[in-house]
C-alpha cells in the first residue's frame, strides 16, 4: 500500500514582468482529501498549479512533498501525480480512443491494466459510444469528461485539475464531480481550481483566493461560518463591493 | 523501442495522415511542383525577341536573321524588316529584346568595303539574357558568313578539345532537377516539424505533454523522428518523376542516395525543431521557416555557383545543409559516386544535424515561464 503523499506551499511569489500573480503564498495540501481552490479569475489559482506541479519555478518561496511524513523531491513524485490543464488541451483530430491509447503509451501503462481502466472510465464518464468521435467533435462537457479520464488513466497518487467544470453545464459538472469523489474513495490528493462557488462546498477543504493572495483556509462550513456569509457566492459578491482586499 | 516513443510516433503520424490538406501537402504538393519546377525553372535562354532592320538588298543581315529565328532561341519581334523604326525605341518599348542594327547602307555593301560593323542593341535589364544574346549573335553571325561567303575566320592556333562530361547534351532539367528535390525535401520536412511542435504549444496540449512523466528526449524524439519518416516517403516519389519524366540518371549507389537522404533529412528536421523553440505560434513558424528557407535555396548553389560568391560569403554555403545535398545529388545522381565519394558532404550534414539537435535540446523548455 503507497503512502499518502501531502504537499506545502511556504511563502510563494511569482510575477510576470510587471504583474505579480502571487504575494507570498502559504498553504497546506493535506493527503487523502479534495481540496478546491476557490477564487474569482486572475487570482492566481492557475499559477499556484503550475508552481505545484514544476511547470514554473516560484520567484521566492518554496514546496515541499511528503509521502507518508517522508520528504520526497518533485522528481520521485512525478510518475505519480496527474494533470488536467484548463486550456484546451486533447487534439481535436484524434478520437476519444485514439485519445486513450496516446495516453496509455505516454504513461507506459500495461495492457492488461489498460483494457480494465478504459472499460471502468468510458462507462462512468458516458462516453463509451463515443470512442471514435474526434475530441474536436465533443460537447464542452464531453471534452472536459475526456480530459478527466485520460489524467485518471493512470491511477495517480495526486491530481491536479485546473477549472476541470469551466464552460460545462451543470449536469455535466455534476458528472465530473462524481468522477472525482470515485477517485477520493483511493485516498488520493486533488487539487482543484475553479471559478463556481457554489462548488466548493463539495470539497473537504477550500482555500480562498483573491488577487494573489491567499485569504483563509478551511473546511467549507466552518469558514462560512466563520466569515458569516451563508454561501460562498455571497462571501466573494460581499467582497468585491467592499472593493477587493 | 521505447513504447512513449512509439506512441507518440503513432500519434504524430495519424494526425498528419488524417487531414486531407496535410495529405495533399506531404504527398500531391512534391509531385505536382516537381513536375513543375521541373519544366519551368532553367538557366537557359530562350524565346529572345529579336528584331532586324535589312533594305531589299542587304541580303546577309536577312539571313543572319533567320538563322537567329531558326535556331530556335530567338522569336521574332512584333516590328522587324523593312519597316522604319527607331530601334532604341523597340527595345525601350520592351517590343523587342534585341535588334540588329546594319550600318548606314546596309551591311552587305559594308562589307564589301571591308568595314563591317553590324550593331546589336541589348536589352540588359536581364543580364542573364543579354549575355546570351552575345553569344548567341557571334556564333550566328559566323555561321552565316562562312555559308553565304565562305569566309572562315582564321583558325585559333590553340584548339580546345571540349568533351562535356555527365550532361552532354547540357540538358538544364538533368542540372535542375536535383536542385528541385532538394527545395521539395527541406519544404516538407523542415516547416512540418517546426509547426508540428509550435502546434501543441499553441493548442495547449504542450502543458498536458510536459507535465505527463515522459523525459524531454522522448518528447523531442517523438515529435521529430515522424517527420524524419515522412520526410523519407518523399524521396522515391521525387526520385520517380525524376527519373522518369526528366530521364534524369541515377549512376550512383542507391545506397548512397538513402543515406545521403537519411542525413539530409535528419539535419532539416533537427533545424525545424530548433526553430521551433523560438516560436510561440504557427504563423511565427511559418515566417521563421521562410526566414530560413530563403538564404539556404539562396546559398545552396542552385541558382548561383558558390565558386561565385566573396569568400567572406562561403562559409554560409558550408553551414547550409541544402548545398551539401545538393552536392551529394549531383555526386551521386549524375556522376555516379558512390558512399566514399559522399563521405565528406555527410559527414558534414550529421554534424550539422548534431549542433542543431544539441541547441534544440538546449532551448527546449519543460516549463512554462
Amino acid at each position: 500500500m503507497s503512502e499518502p503523499i501531502s504537499i506545502s506551499v511556504a511563502g510563494v511569489k511569482k510575477s510576470f514582468r510587471a504583474f505579480q500573480a502571487l504575494h507570498g503564498v502559504s498553504a497546506e495540501f493535506e493527503a487523502g482529501r479534495m481540496h478546491g481552490i476557490i477564487g474569482p479569475e486572475g487570482s492566481g489559482k492557475t499559477t499556484l498549479l503550475r508552481i505545484v506541479l514544476g511547470l514554473m519555478r516560484p520567484d521566492e518561496g518554496s514546496i515541499s512533498y511528503r509521502e507518508g511524513g517522508r520528504d520526497i523531491s518533485f522528481a520521485d513524485l512525478r510518475p505519480k501525480i496527474s494533470y488536467m490543464p484548463q486550456t484546451q488541451s486533447l487534439y481535436p483530430d484524434l478520437s476519444v480512443d485514439e485519445h486513450l491509447e496516446f495516453f496509455r503509451d505516454l504513461y507506459g501503462i500495461a495492457p492488461p491494466d489498460y483494457k480494465r481502466k478504459r472499460e471502468e472510465l468510458l462507462e462512468v464518464a458516458r462516453l463509451a459510444e463515443f470512442v471514435r468521435r474526434p475530441a474536436g467533435q465533443l460537447s464542452g462537457g464531453m471534452y472536459k469528461k475526456l480530459g478527466l479520464i485520460c489524467a485518471l488513466l493512470r491511477s495517480p497518487r495526486v491530481m491536479i485539475l485546473d477549472e476541470p467544470t469551466t464552460g460545462v453545464d451543470p449536469i455535466s459538472r455534476r458528472e465530473l464531480w462524481t468522477l472525482l469523489y470515485r477517485l477520493l474513495d483511493e485516498h488520493i490528493l486533488i487539487l482543484a481550481t475553479t471559478a463556481y462557488m457554489d462548488e466548493a462546498e463539495r470539497c473537504s477543504k477550500v482555500h480562498l483566493f483573491e488577487a494573489g493572495l491567499l485569504l483563509a483556509s478551511g473546511e467549507p462550513r466552518t469558514l462560512l461560518q466563520e466569515q458569516k456569509a451563508r454561501s460562498f457566492d455571497e462571501l466573494f459578491l460581499r467582497r468585491a463591493a467592499l472593493g477587493g482586499p | 523501442m521505447n513504447k512513449t516513443l512509439l506512441g507518440f510516433i503513432k500519434k504524430e503520424l495519424i494526425q498528419a495522415l488524417r487531414d486531407p490538406r496535410m495529405k495533399y501537402i506531404l504527398f500531391a504538393a512534391p509531385i505536382v511542383e516537381m513536375t513543375l519546377f521541373g519544366v519551368a525553372i532553367s538557366n537557359e535562354v530562350k524565346n529572345i525577341r529579336l528584331a532586324a532592320f535589312f533594305g531589299a538588298n542587304d541580303y546577309l543581315v536577312r539571313d543572319i536573321y533567320e538563322h537567329a529565328i531558326g535556331g530556335g532561341w530567338f522569336i521574332p519581334a512584333r516590328a522587324s524588316g523593312e519597316t522604319a523604326q527607331d530601334p532604341f525605341e523597340l527595345v525601350r518599348s520592351g517590343d523587342a529584346d534585341a535588334v540588329l542594327v546594319p550600318p548606314e547602307g546596309g551591311f552587305t555593301r559594308a562589307l564589301g568595303r571591308g568595314d563591317a560593323q553590324l550593331q546589336i542593341l541589348v536589352n540588359a535589364t536581364n543580364v542573364t539574357q543579354a549575355q546570351s544574346v552575345e553569344s548567341y549573335m557571334k556564333a550566328i553571325v559566323a555561321q552565316t558568313l562562312a555559308d553565304d561567303l565562305g569566309l572562315t575566320p582564321r583558325p585559333p592556333p590553340i584548339k580546345f578539345d571540349v568533351r562535356v562530361l555527365f550532361n552532354p547534351s547540357l540538358d538544364t532539367a538533368i542540372f535542375m532537377v536535383p536542385g528541385v528535390m532538394t527545395m521539395l525535401m527541406v519544404l516538407t520536412t523542415l516547416i512540418l516539424a517546426n509547426i508540428g511542435i509550435v502546434r501543441e504549444k499553441e493548442m495547449g496540449t504542450f502543458e498536458m505533454l510536459i507535465s505527463a512523466p515522459v523525459s524531454k528526449s522522448e518528447v523531442i524524439f517523438g515529435k521529430t523522428l515522424p517527420y524524419v519518416l515522412i520526410g523519407m516517403t518523399n524521396l522515391p516519389l521525387l526520385l520517380a518523376i525524376a527519373m522518369l519524366v526528366f530521364h534524369v540518371p541515377l549512376r550512383g549507389s542507391i545506397l548512397a542516395l538513402i543515406a545521403a537522404t537519411v542525413a539530409f533529412v535528419c539535419t532539416t528536421v533537427a533545424m525545424g525543431t530548433l526553430i521551433s523553440t523560438y516560436c510561440q505560434n504557427q504563423q511565427q513558424a511559418s515566417m521563421a521557416s521562410f526566414l530560413f528557407m530563403f538564404p539556404a535555396i539562396m546559398f545552396s548553389g542552385l541558382i548561383f555557383p558558390i565558386e561565385n560568391m566573396p569568400a567572406a560569403v562561403q562559409w554560409l554555403s558550408f553551414i547550409d545543409p541544402l548545398a551539401h545535398y545538393l552536392s551529394l545529388l549531383r555526386n551521386i545522381m549524375l556522376k555516379g559516386g558512390g558512399l566514399q565519394a559522399s563521405a565528406w558532404h555527410i559527414g558534414v550534414l550529421l554534424i550539422l544535424a548534431a549542433v542543431s539537435a544539441a541547441a534544440s535540446f538546449r532551448r527546449f523548455r519543460t516549463t512554462l515561464s
